[in-house]
């Protein structure tokens, strides 16, 4: 049981990145990039605590922690460019 | 598993940087450069780095993006 969720798990990550890496291509405007790249940082982030829970190193879900702390910067620093705040 | 996620991740870094390379806009060209580094920063979480990956993900994704969108208003003004 506990593995079918994880072999799910392991295949919604992958059609999630494989979306958003389309929607980064065909992106119309700027924003649809912005977005899917923040789509993108979470769906890193789950993949992270998917392979910590997957390969027994426990160690991992501090990366994901400061991943997830660090991650936003990024889209945050984009949003001031685009309000011309930068 | 563990190489279809890293295949995964490198494919993801490879469309990052062509579209880094091939974008008209300089702004989605900034995204997607500061995405592959964030993906970089997930293929070393996966190939046992996670120390490298803490210093990628904040160094790379982070600062390197934001230094390079305020060049970005520092050169070109309000042109995008």
């Amino acid at each position: 049981m506990a593995d079918t969720i994880l072999i799910l798990a392991g295949g919604l990550i992958f059609f999630a990145i494989v979306f958003a890496v389309i929607r980064l291509i065909i992106g119309r405007t700027v924003v649809d990039r912005v977005a899917a790249v923040d789509l993108l940082t979470v769906i890193s982030i789950s993949m992270i605590a998917l392979y910590a829970h997957v390969g027994g190193r426990f160690i991992y879900l501090d990366v994901a922690l400061v991943y997830g702390v660090l991650s936003f910067l990024a889209v945050v620093a984009t949003a001031r460019y685009l309000e011309r705040g930068l | 598993m563990l190489e279809l996620l890293v295949i995964l991740m490198c494919g993801a870094i490879a469309v990052s940087a062509f579209l880094a390379i091939r974008l008209k806009g300089v702004l989605a060209a900034a995204v997607s450069g500061g995405l592959a580094t964030l993906f970089a920063a997930v293929c070393y979480v996966l190939l046992g780095a996670p120390d490298v990956a803490m210093t990628e993900a904040s160094i790379g994704s982070g600062l390197s993006t934001l230094i390079i969108l305020y060049a970005i208003r520092r050169t070109t003004g309000l042109r995008e």
